[in-house]
């Protein structure tokens, strides 16, 4: 192995170097954001872009933290996100688990629909959700926001992880029950924590999906604004004049700083659960 | 899938029946997520179908004139519009485009990340991860000013003067493609790497010491092995990039110059909502649903026909 | 295994009990509650900070008035208006009480069973007898009235005294002296645009159809046919779609933009010449070029003649799902009263619906008599067709001048293009 990595050190130090390269390319437009969020206001829009600035200035996070109620419409996401994730976690878990340890009938056309029910264009989606919303009395309530997120969530989530649950061995679950364990017993406290990160890193895609979404929130939220989410704080930028570049740059920087957060919160874990995810 | 090793040699074959288990046990675990989907999925796709077989517009939404069953006249109105077919190659077209792209640069990146050290490897990790939290509305505005005439800095550097990269079809599209491409490389990355550090470290090192090149290794020893991760990470890539959406919508004003920009998602939008069509954006929804039905048909058929299990 | 027929079952049941897709029951509220919360809709303007004090006032004035009751008052994008009113419509309880809307978009709300009839209301109301006919056409639909003229907006001309100045050019007298003056301006000023146009600015296009004898669609009541593929119509098409160009205003960036884009480049000093609004002054003024520009009547083909300008403008309508029904209507009649006109023309420029408070304003402040002077010259609307809103919305028309910008096809085959679906929306919606 030695020789290999004599011969190999060279390309390693190019090969860092793009590494490197590549970062900086893959978190310019990120750069871009924040630094477009710090300029004051008539550097935005200059004709002479520099990718610094001079005078750094909270003028345009000022303009979003005074948005009112804005704190309420960070509030409302949290809640959205979290319940999305902790519920459709629980609730993919236990039906991963149906259909990976067990055999039953319309096993497998179920696990196609699973499949099949991520190619729904959700977009198409509003009006009959609309509807439903509608008649159970949910338009303008947080509600409207997490029961379809749950739904669209579920699919990938149990796709994901059917490997996880797969990959817990056969002999431990014998032994479980030898020693008198029960089911629920052994689902809530040998099994769960084997899964955890797999939930982890399937959780990463619903948390993602609720926070950004604007959609739903457009769609259903539609006088209560009490009820809004951080997406339409950032909407009410984009004015029908003149956008404020500024505010939708300290918008966004705010709305992506506790995604950016979680993500490196759970980076391990992410890497290893998606890893053990499609390997079974 | 086959890759298993370890903890995860566990038979193909699930044990329950063995230990003579209820039936019902697992359809008790799969209450929640049926109901949930039933309600909010099922039902809204049965909807929607039954909204494609009628004449369904703002008048009838509201309830100013009855509803009346067209049969499939929607779906002949559609078929005889030039427009369509136009949006639906551009469709296929793009997302093929953006799925190569996405794959290519997640592969190459994730074998990247296998062959630095830690501190470029958390640098690529995090730039990629900062990508992946990224709001699509916000990426795709960042990226819009990014290549701003006026203001963005991209032209400044290229020396591309006011050039206007929305304006031509071509470019809007390719500038949309970067975006998706930018926002959805991460997730190929970072499963790919997964899985090639699954890898056993002997077996590579065997090949590098009979003197294989790095696409040799690449072609005959990873590719085989990360194979059902590179099929889970293409038939996603398909799923996203075919229903792309936001990017589109914001990057090109809800479909481009006239309407030069469209795919069949914004398309379908647009007919719901901007002309309040419903019936008609339904219908293309419904033909959405069939050509994705139809891709994992011929994925499972690929995986059945390898003796695979799902 | 039992599941399967069980099943079956299901399906089935699931299939009787929802054999038509889901609608409204849009029917009126009997509902007139004489407290509570009134919720109001209004446009988001641009630079809306003046428009809310008014508001504020009027606001402030009814809530002391009306013990009990609170105003709630939100501004909504232009732009995304169809998305949030249709909603409303299909869902009474998130609806507002009172709403602003557009005046093309009156027949289609109408028809989609949204507004209130406040026939007698209006009749009764004192200030109404003063509303000119223009604009009470424009709440009128089949002889009734849904809802009251909040102000009229119409188009001219605005030019930078400065540039014309400097270049020593003339004030352009026909469409073709426009053209060329634009041109000039360009060539002597290549950052400028000569005469800034939209893509997507249907109204600043829909003059140059009208000054060449064109039509958007000939017809009445029921039975509307469009006409946007006759010869004069195209003649103003091509009129108006060769001002895209390098010479003048590059397609690649004005093919995109609305009437806002060129009015905030215009106010940006970009551009020499813009078509732009009454209702677009108070912009202008925070813009760059204060001081530095003029508006007169945009010309027609023949010198000394006006193009007939679009006769837009905003009323205000009560939904039908109100439950505050009397509160409501008299909101509205307090919200265009003379006095907030009076005021709203102060603070953002609107011009009054009311003659006589018309005339007022023009008398003081001589900005307003281009406008005043293009609507007597004679304006034209939109066919008062529900069908428009839906030809509006689904862009038709900008897609019609964008193809034609982008080379993609000729007048010909792009109007022809338009005029068929403007047909199957009218046939549709008949």
């Amino acid at each position: 192995m030695r020789s290999v990595t004599w011969f190999r050190r060279p390309w390693r130090l190019f090969a860092e170097a793009s590494a490197l390269l590549i970062a900086v390319v893959v978190a310019f437009p990120l750069y871009w954001m924040v630094l477009s969020a710090f300029k004051p206001a008539g550097e935005i829009e200059s004709s002479e872009p520099r990718p610094w600035t001079a005078a750094p200035s909270l003028d345009s996070f000022r303009r979003v933290f005074e948005q009112n109620e804005f704190g309420r419409y960070f509030l409302n996401s949290l809640v959205v996100a979290c319940s999305v994730v902790i519920v459709s976690a629980l609730i993919a878990f236990l039906a991963a688990t149906a259909v990976t340890r067990f055999r039953f009938r319309f096993r497998t056309t179920l696990l196609i629909m699973f499949l099949v029910a991520q190619m729904v264009p959700v977009e198409a989606l509003t009006i009959p959700l609309f509807f439903l919303m509608r008649d159970f009395g949910q338009l303008n309530t947080l509600g409207s926001l997490i029961l379809p997120h749950i739904a669209f969530s579920l699919p990938f989530a149990i796709w994901m992880l059917r490997g996880f649950v797969k990959a817990v061995p056969e002999a431990l679950e014998e032994a479980a029950y030898i020693d008198g364990a029960s089911r629920s017993r052994f689902l809530w406290q040998i099994l769960f924590p084997l899964v955890f990160p797999g939930l982890v890193a399937t959780s990463v895609f619903s948390f993602i999906s609720a926070w950004n979404d604007f959609l739903f929130a457009k769609s259903f939220i539609i006088s209560d604004t009490s009820q809004s989410t951080l997406p339409m704080a950032l909407l009410v930028f984009y004015k029908p004049d003149e956008p404020d570049w500024g505010g939708v740059m300290a918008a966004s920087t705010v709305m992506t700083i506790p995604v950016l957060i979680f993500f490196v919160l759970v980076q391990r874990r992410l890497v290893s659960g998606l890893g053990g995810a499609v390997k079974d | 899938m086959r890759v298993g090793r370890g903890l995860s040699r566990s038979s193909p074959r699930p044990y329950g029946r063995s230990r003579g288990r209820s039936q019902k046990v697992p359809w008790l675990y799969l209450a929640p997520a049926l109901v949930l989907l039933g309600g909010l999925l099922v039902y809204p796709i049965y909807q929607l179908g039954l909204i494609s077989f009628f004449e369904y517009t703002q008048a009838q939404v509201s309830g100013g004139e009855p509803t009346t069953f067209q049969g499939f006249g929607n779906y002949a109105e559609l078929f005889s519009d030039s427009q369509f077919w136009q949006v639906l190659l551009a469709t296929v077209v793009f997302a093929a485009a953006c799925v190569v792209s996405t794959l290519a640069v997640g592969c190459a990146l994730a074998v990247l990340l296998t062959r630095v050290r830690a501190v470029p490897r958390l640098a690529l990790m995090l730039a990629a991860l900062g990508a992946w939290a990224t709001p699509a509305i916000t990426g795709s505005t960042v990226w819009l000013f990014l290549f701003d005439p006026d203001f963005g800095p991209l032209n400044r550097l290229l020396g591309l003067g006011d050039y206007s990269w929305t304006y031509g079809r071509l470019s809007a599209f390719f500038l949309v493609l970067l975006e998706v491409v930018w926002c959805s490389f991460p997730f190929v990355m970072v499963t790919v790497y997964a899985g090639i550090r699954a890898v056993p470290a002997e077996v590579l090192e065997a090949a590098a010491l009979d003197g294989a090149s790095q696409w040799r290794i690449w072609r005959s020893v990873l590719t085989p092995m990360l194979r059902p991760i590179l099929v889970v990470v293409t038939i996603q890539s398909v799923i996203w990039d075919f229903k792309v959406f936001t990017q589109i919508y914001v990057m090109t004003n809800g479909g481009g110059i006239a309407g030069q920009n469209l795919v069949l998602n914004v398309y379908a939008y647009q007919k719901a909502f901007a002309s309040s069509q419903y019936s008609l954006g339904s219908a293309i929804g419904v033909v959405m649903l069939l050509i994705l039905l139809a891709v994992t048909l011929v994925y499972l058929r690929l995986l059945r026909r390898q003796g695979e299990e799902i | 295994m039992k599941l399967a027929p069980r099943l079956a079952v299901l399906l089935t049941a699931l299939a009787v009990t929802a054999c038509a897709p889901q609608t409204s029951t849009n029917s009126s509220s009997d509902k007139d509650d004489k407290t509570g919360t009134l919720r109001v809709w209004l446009f988001q303007e641009v630079g809306n900070k003046p428009k809310e004090k008014v508001v504020d006032s009027v606001v402030t004035a009814f809530e002391k008035a009306h013990d009990g009751t609170k105003v709630d008052v939100e501004y909504i994008p232009v732009e995304t208006r169809a998305q949030r009113v249709k909603a409303a419509f299909n869902d009474p309880a998130s609806a507002p009480d009172v709403m602003e809307y557009g005046n093309t978009d009156t027949a289609g709300y109408v028809k989609d069973g949204g507004l209130l009839d406040v026939t007698k209301e209006f009749g009764d109301w004192t200030e109404s007898k003063d509303t000119d006919p223009t604009a009470r056409q424009s709440v009128t639909v089949a002889g009734k009235v849904y809802g009251a003229p909040f102000y009229v907006g119409v188009r001219a001309l605005y030019y930078r005294t400065d540039v014309f100045e400097e270049l020593g050019l003339e004030v352009p007298r026909t469409m073709a002296e426009l053209a060329t003056t634009a041109r000039e301006i360009r060539a002597a000023k290549p950052e400028l645009y000569g005469l800034v146009v939209g893509g997507a600015y249907t109204y600043g296009a829909m003059p140059f159809v009208w000054a060449n004898g064109g039509e958007l669609a000939t017809g009445k009541g029921d039975s509307y046919t469009s006409a946007i593929d006759s010869a004069a119509a195209r003649k103003g098409i091509k009129a108006y779609t060769s001002l895209f160009g390098d010479d003048n205003c590059p397609a690649a960036k004005c093919a995109g933009m609305g009437g806002n884009d060129t009015i905030t480049a215009f106010a940006a000093g970009k551009a020499g010449m813009a078509i732009g609004g009454d209702f677009s002054h108070a912009a202008v003024e925070a813009g760059k070029v204060k001081g530095k520009y003029a508006v007169v009547p945009l010309p027609g083909v023949k010198a000394g003649s006006v193009a007939p300008a679009f006769a837009g403008g905003n009323n205000i309508g009560v939904l039908k799902s109100t439950s505050h029904r009397t509160l409501a209507v008299q909101l509205m009649e307090q919200l265009a009263s003379k006095k907030t006109q009076a005021s709203m023309f102060e603070a953002m420029g609107f011009l009054p619906t009311f003659g006589d408070v018309r005339e007022k304003a023009a008398a003081e402040k001589p900005y307003v008599k281009p406008f005043v002077e293009t609507l007597a010259s004679g304006t034209k609307f939109v066919p008062a067709s529900p069908a428009w809103s839906e030809i509006d919305s689904s862009l038709v028309l900008p897609t019609m001048l964008q193809e034609v910008i982008s080379g993609k096809k000729d007048v010909a085959g792009a109007t022809g293009d338009a005029a068929r679906k403007m047909d199957e929306a009218f046939g549709s919606a008949g």
